[in-house]
Order: structure tokens, then C-alpha cells, then sequence
């Protein structure tokens, strides 16, 4: 291995990566507000409602992120959306993950014992108050875990942005084999930054997580 | 803004051919994947942390690095040595990348078959590796059904992907027909249908499957 | 009273066993002729399980001799693949049936009772299928050859448990508490299959907690506490007037219970 080589491409990687931490960080925060509207709509008491968000969400799980991605980046313009590539990442990537966090925000509602809500709707609290002072304390370590898992698959997600030409790790990985062709050495150092920030995500995770837990008996 | 998919009906012939190559590369993977994965879990779960600690590395690099990263390497790295052809990387590299999810999924349903299993067949007489094909991995196999056919629904979504290393699949093939006809919108709308369509049928598939393996489980 | 020229069907002689410091068995004997039945009961913890378990190998005992019908099962002297060899054959004369039933999830009822014949003696599909339906019907679940075990109650586990143990054509059967995971009203169905067996002198070592079941099937009756063997006679005198304190006790309380 050509540790010369790392060394002098490294800061042009480390340079890049930050680009998809920040893109993955714009998509999971705007992802959050997407899936809650989503999870709102889906308990909505008008059907036709609840069916528009069910048909979303079904559509944007069962086509493929990359497709969804040159269908805004390319056709978009086709429809008057003109969208910059960084902006078409962030827009896409949490259109994308609103939806898979929609259903893991649900299946940790419906995780907490339905008996929940009986008892705090006959002590008189309202479907809103019982959701934001009972039901949403209890889900909240589940839904950590299912919200950190996706936003992993979000910064892996995010290496299909460089097909449109944002600058991010893969794209920045791919230009550097092609002008060094040292394969191994920037594999390995892009890999390792993709590592660096997977477990980074996961030590935030495990943090919220433990809070989230400190008054529980988990 | 008005659409026209006459363009999308005169290439039809060729984005079916998207379609099937597709298919096919799913068929190849799923098939690579599992039986593979089978092999990883099964010889990582019965040898020496010494001797398996490069399939437990490699299991934990394709789970933690993104899919496209790990073409580009294949692509470029495997291309500096030796020839071959951009299909073979495709199939390899996905079928690699799953092989990790399907290997990780599988240790967890062998760990999980009871000793009572394991005593059972013994005393019939099986030796170890009767117990292990004929009670063990059966047993393992239906209990991963459920998150084995997921990882085979999310893997032919991959298969997008596949394009940005100039394979022939669907993507491909229509970014042609979009240079010549300048139809992004109706080419992409069109593969996303097909997509949604064959993920409906997966679907469909797996819930039939699930149902099956639970039974027998 | 018993014919001691014979050679036994199972035998134990100065069996021990240790769980690390604590010695669960502490050098038993055991002498089962062909066609006998045996039950062995006793408080849990007494080391009666580990006993039959150590019968076919489940558990390696440290000291003594296992004789099966005059071979020995136990081999301190093979290692490796030739004691493998060597158990797999002598497990196949034996037929095992345990508490939690331990059926194969992924195989119909009849598969489970054929797997063992079609793989191990090569029986081929249709005489193991002639088989399977015989030995189903022997425990009346003819009918559920083609259910899986998820669609089973307990007792008819249980019974689908033991025609899989007969497939083998076993010399003799271990019942390992093989009615005390069952709902009460499941227990009597396959107490009834258990007395079939005997009616039919199949030899068999039976770990049990059904006092009265032992009392009315077996030959022989041991009492074990602590490790050892405690007391043994016919049941009619182990039940009626036990000799020593400790099997007194044991069946106040078990006795009085169920009578």
C-alpha cells in the first residue's frame, strides 16, 4: 500500500465526507417532519387521507432511492422543479427516508400497550395529550433504535448522489481511483471514513437511546 | 409542461430488455446470496474465531460501506488485474454485498434452533453434519425467511445501481434512449412503475412464503 | 426372581457424573432385562434426568460402565470420529423421548417419523411412508401425517414424539418426563400409547413425576435422591410400604396429591 498517496489524498476525502454527513444530516432532519405528517395523516379520520399517505408511502418504498433520485434530478425540469444537485439530494433523500420512518414511528406507537391509552383517556387527558405525555415517552427508545438504523441507511444512501455530481465521498472516492488508479489504498480510506461515520451515528444513537431509558426498567 | 411517452413505446423493445436483464441479475444474486450466505454463516458458526475471522471483517465491511462504493472498487480494482466483463462485477459485487446481510441473518437463526433439536436428532443417531443439513439449517432457513425475502426485495431495488457501473439493466439501457430523445421524465416515471409492479409481486410472494415458513417453524 | 443369566437389555454399573464441583450421580446400578419396564422417580435435581440421558450419551459420565444389550455405550477409548461413528450406531438401537417433545418444526408428522429410517437405514420413500402411516396409526394420529407440529396439541406432540423414537425399531426406549410439559388433560392420551408399549414388552426406562402411572405400568421402581439410588422393589412394595425415611416423605407429598 502506498501510504504516501493516503496521506496526500486524505484531506481532499475527509473534505467529502463531511459533504455527505451534511447532506445526511439535512435529509434525516427534514426526513423527521416528512414521516410525522405522514404518521398524522395515516391516523387521520378521513379516509381518503389516510389512503393518499398509504399510496405514498407505498410507492416510495417499493421503487428504488437511485430511480427516485435521476427521476427528481433529470425529469424534474420536465415538471418546472429545477433543483441544484446538493438540494436534489437533501429534497430526495428525506422524501425517501420520510416515508420508511413514517411506518418505524407507527410500529413503535403501536408497540405500547393499548391498555396505555385506556387508562390515560379515562383519566380525561385527550388523543393528543395521551400521545404527547404517555404514548410517545414509551415509544421513544424504540423509535430511537428504528430511526438510527434508517439514518445508517441514509449515509449509505447518500453515495448515489454523486450520479448527479455532488461532491460527496463515493463521487470524490471514484474521480481519485480513476486519476491515481490506487483502488485498494482509496477504498480503504474512503471506507474507513464511511466506518468513522456509521459508528459515529451509532454512538449518537446509543446515547439518545440510554436517556431515552434512563427512567425504564430496560 | 406536457408529457409524451411516445418515445418510451418506441423504445419498449429495448427497456423490456432492461426489464428481463434485470431480472435475471436479481435471479443470479438471490441465488448467489442465500446459498452463499448459508455457506459464510454456517462455516463462521462451526470453525475457530482464528480461522473465521476474515469472513466476520468482510461480513462487517459490506455492512458498513455503501453498495456503490463497493462496485467502484470491484470495478476498478478487479479491472486492474484481470478482464472481465462489467456484468460478472455487477453480479459479484451485489451478490457479495447481500451475501454479508444474508450470512448475518442466517448465524442468527442457527444460534437461535434449540438444543432440544440438536439432542433430538442426535438421538435418532444423526452424527453432526446429518443433524446440521437435515434438522439445523431447514429449521435456520424458515426462521429467516421473513428477513431473507426482505433483503431480496430491498437487493433488486439495488439493482438500479447497477447502471452506474454500464450495466445493461433497465436505468441503462433508457439513459440511452433519454440522450437520444430527451425524455428523462417519461423514461424514469415509466421505470419506476415497473419497479413498483415487480415490487408488488414480490410482495405478494412474500407474504405467501412468510405464511408457509411460519407454519414450519 | 430375576433371571440374572440373561444378559441384560441396558445395564450401569458404578456410573458417576459431575457438573463441574457438584456430583450429580454418584455411582448407580442399573440392571434393565429384556421386556422390563423401569421407572425412576424422585425429587428434581435428584439426578434421575441426568441419569437416563447419560444411557444414550446425551451426557458424558466420567466413571462406570454402559452396557447396551452387552455392548458397551460408553467408549473412554474412541475418540473423535470413531467414537462418533460408534454412538450414532448404538443412539439408533435406542429411542428417546423428551419432556419438551423436541419435534422438527420443519417436517409434516410423517416426516418426522420417517426422517430417521430414510436417511439413516436408507429405507426407501414408500416402505418409510408404509411405515410412518403404521406407526401414526399405533399412536392414533393417522390423520395428522400431513399436519406440521405447529398444528399440534401437546399430547399429540408427544405422541408423534414416540413413533418417531419407534421408527428405529429401538431395543429400548428412555422417557424423559415425557408427560410433565403436558396440560392435565393431555397427559392421560399418551400414558395410554406408554401402556400400549408395555403391553407389547418393549423394554423401557421411564423418568417420570406421575406416581400413580409407575405405580400401574412398571416392574421395577427406583427411588433417587441426591445422586444415588435411594431405595428400590416392585412398585406395588415402593409405593404401599417404602423402607427408608426419605422415600416416605417424597411420596406423602407426591401421593397424597394425585390420590
Amino acid at each position: 500500500m502506498d501510504f504516501n498517496l493516503m496521506i496526500e489524498i486524505a484531506p481532499l476525502l475527509v473534505k467529502a465526507a463531511w459533504v455527505t454527513v451534511d447532506i445526511s444530516a439535512r435529509a434525516l432532519f427534514f426526513g423527521f417532519f416528512i414521516a410525522s405528517v405522514l404518521v398524522a395523516l395515516r391516523t387521520s379520520r378521513t379516509p381518503p387521507v389516510r389512503w393518499l399517505a398509504r399510496a405514498y408511502i407505498s410507492v416510495v418504498r417499493g421503487t428504488p432511492y437511485f430511480v427516485q433520485l435521476l427521476l427528481v434530478f433529470y425529469g424534474g425540469p420536465a415538471i418546472g422543479l429545477r433543483l441544484d444537485p446538493f438540494t436534489c439530494g437533501v429534497v430526495v433523500g428525506a422524501f425517501n427516508i420520510g416515508a420508511y420512518m413514517s411506518e418505524a414511528i407507527r410500529g413503535a406507537i403501536e408497540s405500547v400497550d393499548s391498555g396505555q391509552n385506556e387508562a390515560s383517556r379515562s383519566l380525561g387527558f385527550g388523543r393528543l395529550e395521551t400521545l404527547q405525555h404517555i404514548i410517545l415517552p414509551q415509544a421513544a427508545a424504540l423509535m430511537i433504535r428504528s430511526v438510527g438504523v434508517l439514518a445508517i441507511i441514509l449515509v449509505k444512501n447518500s453515495s448515489l448522489v454523486s450520479i448527479i455530481s455532488v461532491v460527496e465521498l463515493t463521487y470524490q472516492a471514484q474521480r481519485l481511483i480513476g486519476s491515481t488508479y490506487k483502488p485498494l489504498e482509496v477504498f480503504t480510506l474512503s471506507a474507513l471514513m464511511y466506518i468513522v461515520i456509521i459508528y459515529a451515528v451509532m454512538g449518537i444513537v446509543e446515547f439518545l437511546y440510554r436517556r431515552a431509558t434512563r427512567y425504564t426498567f430496560q | 409542461m406536457e408529457f409524451d411517452f411516445s418515445p418510451v413505446m418506441e423504445y419498449w423493445p429495448t427497456l423490456l430488455q432492461g426489464v428481463g436483464v434485470t431480472l435475471l441479475i436479481g435471479l443470479a444474486v438471490a441465488v448467489m446470496s442465500v446459498i452463499g450466505g448459508q455457506i459464510v454463516a454456517v462455516i463462521t458458526l462451526y470453525t475457530r474465531k482464528m480461522v473465521n475471522w476474515p469472513l466476520r471483517f468482510f461480513i462487517w465491511l459490506f455492512m458498513t460501506t455503501p453498495l456503490l462504493l463497493q462496485l467502484y472498487f470491484l470495478y476498478f480494482g478487479i479491472g486492474e488485474w484481470i478482464l472481465i466483463p462489467a456484468i460478472m462485477v455487477g453480479v459479484l459485487g451485489l451478490g457479495f454485498h447481500y451475501m454479508a446481510y444474508n450470512a448475518d441473518i442466517f448465524i442468527a437463526t442457527i444460534r437461535s434452533v434449540s438444543s432440544g433439536q440438536y439432542e433430538a436428532s442426535r438421538s435418532l443417531g444423526f452424527g453432526h453434519l446429518a443433524t446440521l443439513f437435515y434438522v439445523v439449517l431447514p429449521q435456520s432457513f424458515n426462521r429467516a425467511m421473513p428477513q431473507l425475502s426482505n433483503n431480496m426485495i430491498i437487493m433488486v431495488k439495488d439493482i438500479s445501481v447497477l447502471s452506474a457501473i454500464g450495466i445493461g439493466e433497465m436505468v441503462y439501457v433508457s439513459q440511452y434512449a433519454i440522450s437520444v430523445t430527451f425524455r428523462p421524465f417519461e423514461f424514469y416515471i415509466t421505470i419506476a412503475v415497473i419497479y413498483y409492479l415487480i415490487n408488488l409481486m414480490m410482495e405478494a410472494g412474500q407474504t405467501w412464503i412468510e405464511r408457509r415458513a411460519s407454519y414450519r417453524s | 426372581m430375576r433371571d440374572t443369566t440373561e444378559t441384560p437389555m441396558v445395564e450401569l454399573k458404578g456410573v458417576k457424573k459431575r457438573f463441574g464441583d457438584l456430583e450429580v450421580l454418584k455411582g448407580i446400578d442399573l440392571r434393565v432385562d429384556r421386556g422390563r419396564i423401569i421407572s425412576i422417580i424422585g425429587p428434581s435435581g435428584s439426578g434421575k434426568s441426568t441419569l437416563l440421558r447419560s444411557v444414550n450419551n446425551l451426557e458424558v459420565i466420567d466413571e462406570g460402565t454402559i452396557l447396551l444389550d452387552g455392548v458397551q455405550v460408553n467408549r473412554p477409548d474412541l475418540k473423535g470420529l470413531a467414537f462418533e461413528r460408534h454412538i450414532n450406531h448404538i443412539r439408533q438401537n435406542m429411542g428417546m423421548v423428551f419432556q419438551h417433545f423436541n419435534l422438527f418444526p420443519h417436517l409434516s408428522t410423517l416426516e418426522n417419523v420417517t426422517l430417521a429410517p430414510r436417511k439413516l437405514k436408507g429405507m426407501n420413500t414408500s416402505d418409510a411412508r408404509e411405515l410412518g402411516m403404521d406407526l401414526l396409526e399405533r399412536v392414533g394420529l393417522s390423520d395428522k401425517a400431513k399436519a406440521y407440529p405447529s398444528a399440534l396439541s401437546g399430547g399429540q406432540k408427544q405422541r408423534v414424539a414416540i413413533a418417531r423414537a419407534l421408527a428405529m425399531q429401538p431395543k429400548v426406549m428412555l422417557f424423559d418426563e415425557a408427560t410433565s410439559a403436558l396440560d392435565p388433560e393431555l397427559v392421560e392420551e399418551v400414558n395410554q400409547v406408554m401402556k400400549g408399549l408395555a403391553e407389547e414388552h418393549m423394554t423401557m426406562l421411564i423418568v417420570t413425576h406421575e406416581m400413580t402411572f409407575a405405580r400401574d405400568v412398571s416392574d421395577w421402581a427406583m427411588f433417587m435422591d441426591g445422586g444415588v439410588v435411594v431405595e428400590e422393589n416392585t412398585p406395588e412394595h415402593l409405593f404401599s410400604h417404602p423402607d427408608q425415611e426419605r422415600t416416605q416423605n417424597f411420596l406423602r407429598k407426591h401421593l397424597g396429591a394425585q390420590s
